[in-house]
């Protein structure tokens, strides 16, 4: 491409960018885009290898397998909710700062775009119908009932994640932007097609499926064995496979992650041979390492790190990813979304960070103390006095904010 | 510059792409209602279970929450982001104006919709494994959470029909758009409408109650519920009429079908004939007709309500400010913006529209007719289908065998200056005036086929010159080295 052409792109991009501007920094969404898409992708991770396991273990005849399975189907069931639910903040912050990018590739393919709602839709049914079939089963070791709705759940998991990744792949070519909008010198407004992807990157997203599901299983184990009921062999085999997992699928990753750099777009530049470009790689393989060295033998705190550690590394190369994407669209083409105009909003920005901060910190830490307790525990568990006051306090926070939502509302109104 | 903030048109032949938002955001609306009002419900039982010691009324906690969790959690979650995808595609700088006024608004909704999400496995998976009292506090936690997610999204809801306060335009803040009268109806409309909601499809899992006695007592409790939130949501609906800008009623009163009222009052009716059926007669909820209810009340009451909440906006989309067909008909100096429309009066919609080719930036003999369809997707498209079926389709509004010359006047001297008080403006040259005229003309007579032959001809044209311009260059670029 020649400069007047770049700068034809530049000037499109800029002008797509919605004049109401955003109500703070850009830098802060995306900060909250990249963290919150670690999270994101850590659970679509989680989702896929835990359903892996529970066909795995639905089409062998070892009964730690079919154990393993029912049990990762709770998890798998959970965690496609929470990606679900935890994907809706990169999805809102990718449209504040990369509006037109965002745009423009999900109008182009907008067929796709649409068929992802109701192709996530059937494949969670397809996961919850296999559940019904066997759920209540109380002999975990029988060979399951309707194995076809998990198989086509986990193929429409994977077909939704490669709608994802291609719009995603799509913002990053806006110099065919124009050129997909017209097919065979017509105009297409269908939005039949797909117009990017690169297999490499999307292999690497999925197979990081692998390890972390690996750290879930050392997890599982470790959380599982302090229950009086607890099956320590079958833990511990399961805790092995774990391990494994986090080994071989880290390898496997960073295998791919250097495929994906090695067939990135020119427009990228050096990025694979830079400083982000090889830490996300790095990181990857790192995971391996630790596993080799921090999860010998009980490993009894180093085992509740593991999930904790795949989040970092997931982190890393989130920003990874960030940067590529930062690189391309200012480093080529000189889009910067650090100059987008900003209208401040103070007090929305500050509601978001207390809410984030008090509401969702105190309610969240009293949830999970309770599912984490509860888990542990055979029978009913009751909680002591110091978490029932955290229930209570949960209770007065949540009460107050929809309070100061009426009188801040009442008062605006009343003006 | 003189680019302005279009995208590529997404066209949708069957349906249209206006129709295919209303159904997500239909569907959506039943399943995230119905949550929340049995958020608020499962709070109120799971405290009644603590205080009187009853198992029967946690175990219906759990029935109907599994039974919410697969049909109207996994759908609601999914189709709640939907409603971000779908209007996207359809109306990218709808969903634009929303996202950059109300981003912290939604990232704050975020925060309940997690713990939402979390407390609803809670609520089902723990029955029985904690205490009553600690079930009670999950329970009241979560109905809160999930009041607090409607709160924040009718005000992002009501800025789509009108800014909280006129004071907006001139001032601008988060406040003033979010806050005012039309939230404060639509809140008491919406909250009525989910306990309706929660009712009648709580109908669906009181059917499966086998102990007589208990099934008398939910089906008397959802009765009530029923009776008194439907009657409390058609007096705020009549509240919410008042709050609307003088130009949605006109809407209302001249573009929405003949059925709507009729549709709503029956609807209304045998919405409270069910609730007082089924408290006289519990034995009489069976799945099949609590599903039904839900089905009609989905159908005849939901669908017209919310697509007529979105005609009654027109011609705007979002703010007062964003047209339908996604350029900015308003300047608004409180948020620094400024109105498209002197843009496109000044160097014609094509050359305004990023995404227009570069062949079709200057109408001609030899492109017409895609520069005209171009137009039509660009300004009709999102209100009418150029298609047979779909939303509102164009064919319906020109008379067989009209001429070009007629559309162009009308297009010159009705479109372009606004005339319509429920259509935006929509700047055009006299050329490219002519173009949609063309386009329409022979869309009207002859359809998608006709405009397809046309175009056909036209890039086999336009190929061919360029064909011989190129050989005729070549042999210039001969004679040139050849000296001649």
């Amino acid at each position: 491409m020649d400069a007047q052409q770049v700068a034809q792109v530049t000037e499109m991009m800029y002008a797509l960018r919605n004049p109401a501007g955003i109500p703070t920094f850009p830098i802060i969404f995306i900060g909250l885009g990249v963290l919150t898409f670690a999270l994101h992708i850590l659970f679509v991770q989680l989702m896929l290898g835990t359903s892996a396991i529970t066909l795995y273990g639905a089409f062998n005849n070892n009964a730690y397998w079919r154990r393993l399975g029912a049990a990762m189907l709770e998890i798998s069931k959970v965690s496609v909710s929470v990606a679900i639910v935890v994907g809706v903040a990169p999805l809102l912050f990718v449209q504040v700062v990369y509006d037109p990018h965002w745009y423009t590739s999900n109008v182009l393919s907008a067929d796709w775009v649409i068929a992802f709602i109701v192709i996530l839709i059937l494949a969670y049914w397809a996961m919850y119908y296999y559940y019904f079939q066997n759920g209540k089963n109380q002999d975990k070791t029988l060979q399951p009932k309707s194995r076809w709705s998990m198989i086509t759940s986990l193929i429409l998991m994977l077909v939704v994640g490669f709608i994802m990744h291609s719009l995603t792949s799509q913002i990053l070519h806006p110099e065919l932007w124009k050129e997909w909008y017209m097919q065979n010198g017509k105009l297409d407004y269908s939005g039949t097609q797909l117009h990017a992807y690169n297999i490499w990157r999307y292999a690497f997203f999925i197979s990081m499926a692998i390890p972390v599901t690996g750290a879930m299983l050392v997890t599982y184990r470790r959380f599982k064995s302090v229950r009086e009921d607890a099956d320590h062999d079958y833990l511990n085999w399961a805790a092995e496979v774990g391990k494994k997992w986090i080994k071989v699928g880290s390898v496997i990753s960073t295998v791919l992650y250097v495929a994906w750099m090695a067939t990135l777009p020119e427009t990228a530049g050096n990025f694979a041979t830079s400083v982000w470009g090889i830490l996300g790689g790095v990181a990857v393989i790192g995971y391996a390492l630790w596993a080799q060295l921090r999860l010998k033998g009980e490993a009894r705190f180093c085992s509740y790190m593991a999930l904790p550690m795949a989040l970092v590394i997931g982190l890393i190369v989130a920003i990874s990813r960030e940067m590529l994407r930062y690189d391309i669209l200012n480093g080529f083409f000189n889009y910067n979304f650090m100059d987008y105009k900003i209208v401040m909003d103070w007090y929305s920005t500050g509601l978001f960070f207390l809410t984030f901060a008090i509401v969702g910190g105190v309610v969240l830490s009293y949830f999970l103390t309770i599912a984490w307790k509860s888990g542990q525990t055979v029978g009913v568990y009751t909680p002591g006095a110091t978490v029932n006051k955290l229930g209570t306090l949960s209770i007065w926070i949540v009460a107050l904010w929809i309070v100061q939502f009426f009188v801040v509302g009442f008062y605006v109104w009343a003006q | 510059m003189d680019l302005i903030s279009l995208y590529p048109t997404w066209y949708e032949p069957t349906v249209g792409s206006g129709w295919v938002v209303a159904l997500i955001a239909t569907f959506h609306v039943l399943a995230s209602h119905t949550s929340v009002g049995a958020a608020m419900l499962f709070a109120y039982l799971s405290h009644k279970a603590y205080r009187e010691d009853r198992e029967d009324l946690l175990d219906f906690v759990k029935k109907y929450g599994l039974f919410l969790l697969v049909f109207t959690y996994v759908a609601g979650s999914i189709t709640g982001p939907g409603i971000w995808y779908s209007t996207t595609v359809a109306s990218p700088n709808g969903i634009g104006a929303l996202i950059h006024s109300f981003v912290w608004k939604w990232a704050t909704e975020w925060v309940f919709f997690v713990i939402e999400v979390v407390g609803v496995y809670m609520i089902v998976y723990l029955v029985g494994r904690v205490d009553k009292r600690t079930h009670m506090k999950i329970s009241v936690i979560f109905g809160m959470a999930s009041l607090a997610t409607m709160l924040i999204i009718v005000g992002i809801l009501s800025f789509m029909m009108v800014p909280g306060k006129e004071q907006w335009f001139a001032d601008g803040g988060y406040l003033n758009g979010f806050y005012g009268t039309n939230t404060f109806a639509q809140l008491g409309m919406r909250m009525a409408f989910m306990f309706t909601m929660t009712a009648v499809v709580g109908g669906i899992v009181i059917a499966g109650i086998k102990d007589p006695a208990f099934k008398k007592e939910m089906a008397r409790k959802l009765g009530w519920l029923g009776i008194i939130s439907t009657l409390i949501g058609a007096a705020m609906f009549q509240w919410y009429l008042t709050s609307v800008p003088d130009q949605a009623l006109l809407v209302m009163e001249n573009r929405l079908p003949d059925y709507f009222v009729p549709s709503i009052m029956i609807v209304l009716a045998g919405t409270l004939a069910y609730f007082i059926i089924t408290m006289l007669r519990p034995q009489m909820i069976v799945q099949g007709f609590a599903g039904a209810m839900t089905i009609i009340i989905l159908v005849a009451g939901l669908w017209p309500e919310e697509t007529a909440r979105e005609s009654m906006r027109k011609p705007w989309v979002a703010g007062q400010y964003v047209y339908s067909n996604q350029v900015i008909g308003k300047d608004v100096p409180g948020m620094d913006i400024k109105s498209q429309l002197p843009t496109i009066e000044k160097v014609g919609i094509l050359k305004a529209h990023p995404f227009t080719p570069d062949h079709l930036k200057e109408v001609n003999n030899g492109n017409m007719i895609q520069a005209g369809e171009f137009i039509a997707m660009t300004y009709c498209s999102n209100c009418h289908s150029p298609s047979e079926t779909g939303i509102r389709p164009l064919h319906r509004y020109f008379p067989e065998g009209v001429s070009q010359e007629r559309v162009a006047q009308y297009v010159k001297g009705v479109l372009t200056t606004g005339n319509i008080a429920y259509m935006p403006k929509m700047p055009m040259l006299d050329s490219e005036a002519e173009a949609l005229a063309a386009y329409l003309v022979l869309n009207n007579d002859g359809g998608q086929a006709a405009v397809t032959a046309a175009i056909d001809t036209e890039i086999e044209q336009r190929e061919r010159a360029l064909a011989e311009q190129k050989a005729q260059d070549k042999v210039a670029a001969v004679d040139l080295q050849e000296g001649k």
